[in-house]
């Protein structure tokens, strides 16, 4: 080999020079094809990110199914709240129309300790404007009933003044349809 | 109807169809993919469905109205049933501030809020001046410092104005981490990439509401599109009151806005 | 989880912030810290890089000639520590089989994009400073030796002999050349690592155009240090003589750039707590609470004051050459450790802060974790094993040509 040592440094510039060229070369080959499509980001993220599956429905997406609590629940003071909250999200109980899951329905205590997830004056900061709340075991002592109720017992939980308007009016302290 | 991101000409021959068979009902229900299957959930968002989606026209803006939260918690337990988030990780949170009357503020956060508060402050011993919960998410800011800072854009502002993670591409370096001022991001420790609130994009795009709007019993979190006037965001932005954002020194200019907020709110 | 007891003592010592600390709330997210170990190590490693460096390009661009001794080792030095910046990196990441992202798509407004091309092009230029360098000793050495390593010498020397003046000259030239670019290409490999924790404005003690240049001065600290002491340390084993005027031209050079790198740390914290900008409660409750043991008493009590003292009797006073060394090796010894702290306190204490600016939040290193006491120690030891063997290939020292 009698190339001369200025002559083999030029040889390894142009080898790095190549090797340059061609890592860009390949950098552009891997570059995901929707990447920058509408800025420095893969813009098929965003289909993907679309794609990904719904597992909470809406309370008519129940009330397909469920038209008597459907009823009660439109007409009650709790229509606003999610029937996925309390009982579990749309996707653990339906698929594909048809029933995959037996959603859990609270009873007795648990029933308590939902209610007063919302309905508990101690927690200061719940407008009176916006919740009604109470005081456990205030509330029952001061309606008279056993300490031991639970709120279900005097409450329909899908609209808890239900019973109550209902004995009202039977009693006559209130007008129907008031 | 079993149609899975059906062809453009394929959706309007069932639109089409839908009409025939006179069910109103088809322009208002259309089939969602939900896991492997569908099922029929009607339009919650006016707008969205029935159109191709211009993402370059579009505007959203959430509203949390802190004067109507109680602090139950629905919201936070539906986004973890939502997105499976793992333990000790939250897209969203509720936080509980006490103020008393010396001015300092007490504030806690047990697990994210998930359990709702059930009990008050027993720790705080002087007279308390007010009280009020305080529900945390993504702001989705204009200048968002987790897109600027993510190396590989993996983080990125959807042209809709969503900021959004690529979870194949994201390297899980946390650097969006640091720059997040409102810590709303964290690393998911199954995946290893990061994460965080989307204010739902996959229930927006199909014309639904984010699961904890969805769920928000009193109405404190609201969210809309400004591009329609009938919507609830957008009379707020209109009307009067006065709406703040967190965090305004930043700089990272948020879409969400607070209604409510005392200037303790961080 | 029990924030509640981080720093009650903090708060009640802290009057004026306490209206904002006083619940010691942390955002449920802020609990984990998400720059652990690894990411200490990783500028501590650059910053050995690049105070090796340092006093290598004093040599061969600056011509201070009583540095020839170490020359030669401070390159290799820098060489095998910077083997090993990406290895904490790549310990960090979540999904580390996607570094390759970062040279794909670099985001053009992240600091950290450039990280890959940085290094890429460091590499290059100090690994061609070392062939230039060793260029005449590796072709002596050809000559003398045998087997794979003959072999390894002709393709490391491109197979060439020309030790002709001509071909010295323009060795010459070009290592002058790759020097010169070579400082502002390790000032902005180190710098841009300060960067990275100066751009984040969501975290108030790191938030400051003062970090990078912190970072680059505490790094020729760091560096230039590890070079005094390892020279002693490998003389005093190897029972070789040192070269007292080459240790006490490193000793003054390392005395100019403490001095600029204590005085820029203590510019930040006494301008954080003069200006008292909004978040200035956090910064003052972190060094007085949860980093009261490791910044004030680690790092500046025992880290820098003391240092400086030595220093500063080092320099000013005639001092016999044997108590010298001594000294010597104690300062950069000192000075190693405190350089780890101060990476300690700003990696891992600026991110006990939570971003609700109203708690702290606690860091417990773990022994077995992929981040942890254990990692740290095997990541801290692969620079040396790639150094012994590159001692085997290159000779460390200017007068052993290994001939």
């Amino acid at each position: 080999m009698g190339l001369s040592y200025k002559v083999r440094l030029i040889l390894v510039c142009i080898g790095i020079f190549v090797m340059v060229v061609l890592g860009f070369f390949f950098k552009t080959l891997l570059i995901p094809d929707s990447f920058g499509v509408y800025g420095p980001f893969r813009a098929d993220a965003i289909d993907e990110i679309v794609e990904i599956p719904i597992r909470h429905g809406t309370n008519d997406s129940c009330f397909k199914c469920h038209p008597y609590e459907a009823k009660i629940h439109k007409a009650g003071l709790h229509k606003t709240i999610s029937c996925e909250f309390c009982h579990g999200t749309y996707a653990d109980h339906v698929a594909d129309g048809k029933k995959t899951g037996v959603l859990p329905v609270k009873t007795g205590e648990q029933i308590t300790t939902l209610c007063l997830r919302c309905h508990n004056t101690e927690i200061k900061a719940r407008s009176e404007k916006v919740i009604k709340t109470v005081a456990m075991p205030d509330h029952l002592r001061d309606q008279h009933v056993k300490l031991s109720h639970n709120c279900s017992q005097c409450h329909n939980v899908h609209a808890p003044l239900k019973y109550i308007n209902r004995a009202k009016q039977i009693t006559g302290l209130m007008e129907k349809g008031q | 109807m079993k149609i899975k991101d059906p062809s453009p000409d394929m959706k309007k021959r069932s639109f089409l169809k839908n009409v025939l068979n006179g069910t109103v009902a088809g322009c208002l229900y259309l089939v969602y993919p939900m896991g492997a299957d569908s099922f029929e959930i009607p339009e919650q968002i006016p707008g969205i469905r029935n159109k191709p989606y211009d993402i370059y026209d579009q505007e959203f803006a959430f509203v949390v109205d802190i004067t109507r939260c109680i602090g139950c918690g629905s919201c936070c337990v539906a986004d973890k049933r939502e997105f499976n988030v793992p333990d000790g990780n939250y897209r969203t949170w509720v936080e509980r501030y006490v103020k008393g009357f010396s001015d300092r503020i007490y504030v806690d956060c047990p697990n994210g809020g998930l359990d709702g508060y059930q009990s008050p402050r027993t720790d705080i011993k002087e007279k308390i001046r007010d009280t009020f919960f305080v529900p945390k998410l993504c702001n989705m800011c204009r200048e968002a410092p987790c897109v600027q800072v993510c190396p590989v854009g993996a983080t990125f502002t959807s042209p809709d104005g969503f900021v959004l993670v690529d979870d194949k591409r994201c390297v899980g370096c946390a650097y969006c981490i640091q720059a997040c001022p409102y810590s709303a991001r964290f690393i998911n420790p199954e995946t290893r990439v990061v994460e965080k609130c989307t204010w739902c994009y996959n229930r927006v795009r199909k014309g639904l509401l984010p699961a904890c709007v969805q769920v928000c019993p009193t109405g404190a979190r609201k969210f809309g599109s400004l591009k329609d006037e009938n919507s609830e965001v957008y009379k707020i932005l209109k009307g009067p009151g006065v709406l703040t954002v967190l965090k305004k020194e930043m700089g990272t200019w948020p879409a969400l806005y607070y209604k409510g907020a005392r200037r303790e709110v961080v | 989880m029990n924030t509640a007891t981080v720093s009650a003592a903090m708060v009640s010592d802290s009057i004026g912030s306490a209206t904002m600390l006083i619940s010691n709330y942390v955002f449920p997210n802020d609990l984990h810290v998400h720059w652990s170990m690894m990411i200490v190590l990783y500028p501590y490693i650059t910053g050995l890089v690049d105070g090796a460096f340092i006093i290598a390009a004093l040599y061969y661009l600056f011509d201070v000639k009583s540095l020839a001794p170490v020359a030669r080792f401070s390159l290799l030095f820098a060489l095998a520590f910077l083997c090993c910046a990406t290895i904490p990196l790549l310990l960090h990441l979540g999904r580390p089989e996607r570094n390759f992202n970062m040279l794909l798509t670099p985001s053009p407004s992240s600091a950290m994009a450039g990280f890959g091309y940085i290094y890429a092009v460091s590499m290059g230029v100090l690994v061609f400073i070392i062939f230039f360098v060793y260029r005449p000793v590796l072709v002596a050495l050809r000559k003398s030796s045998r087997g794979w390593l003959k072999v390894l010498y002709r393709v490391i020397t491109l197979d060439s002999i020309d030790l002709s003046d001509d071909a010295l000259k323009l060795d010459a030239k070009i290592i002058r050349f790759l020097v010169a670019i070579g400082i502002p290409i390790a000032a902005v490999l180190h710098g841009y690592v300060g960067f990275i924790f100066g751009g984040v404005k969501a975290n108030p003690t790191w938030s400051s155009p003062l970090m990078p240049v912190i970072f680059l001065f505490s790094a020729c600290v760091s560096g230039i240090s590890a070079i005094v002491f390892a020279y002693i340390v490998i003389a005093k084993v190897k029972s070789r003589p040192i070269d007292h005027e080459c240790i006490v031209t490193m000793i003054n050079t390392l005395t100019g750039f403490f001095i600029l790198a204590f005085s820029f740390e203590m510019l930040e914290v006494f301008s954080h707590s003069y200006l008292k900008t909004g978040y200035h409660h956090m910064v003052e409750g972190l060094l007085n609470g949860p980093l009261a043991k490791s910044f004030w008493f680690w790092q500046v009590k025992i880290g820098s004051v003391l240092p400086l003292l030595l220093l500063g009797i080092m320099v000013l006073f005639k001092i016999r050459s044997s108590l010298y060394t001594f000294l010597a090796a104690g300062v950069s010894g000192i000075l190693l450790i405190q350089v780890f702290i101060m990476r300690w306190n700003v990696v891992i204490g600026g991110q006990l802060m939570s971003k609700s600016a109203r708690g702290y939040t606690q860091f417990h290193p773990q022994w077995f974790d992929k981040e942890g006491i254990i990692a740290v120690i095997i990541v801290m030891a692969i620079p040396f094993v790639i150094l012994f063997f590159l001692g085997k290939i290159f000779p460390f020292w200017d007068k052993d040509n290994g001939v």
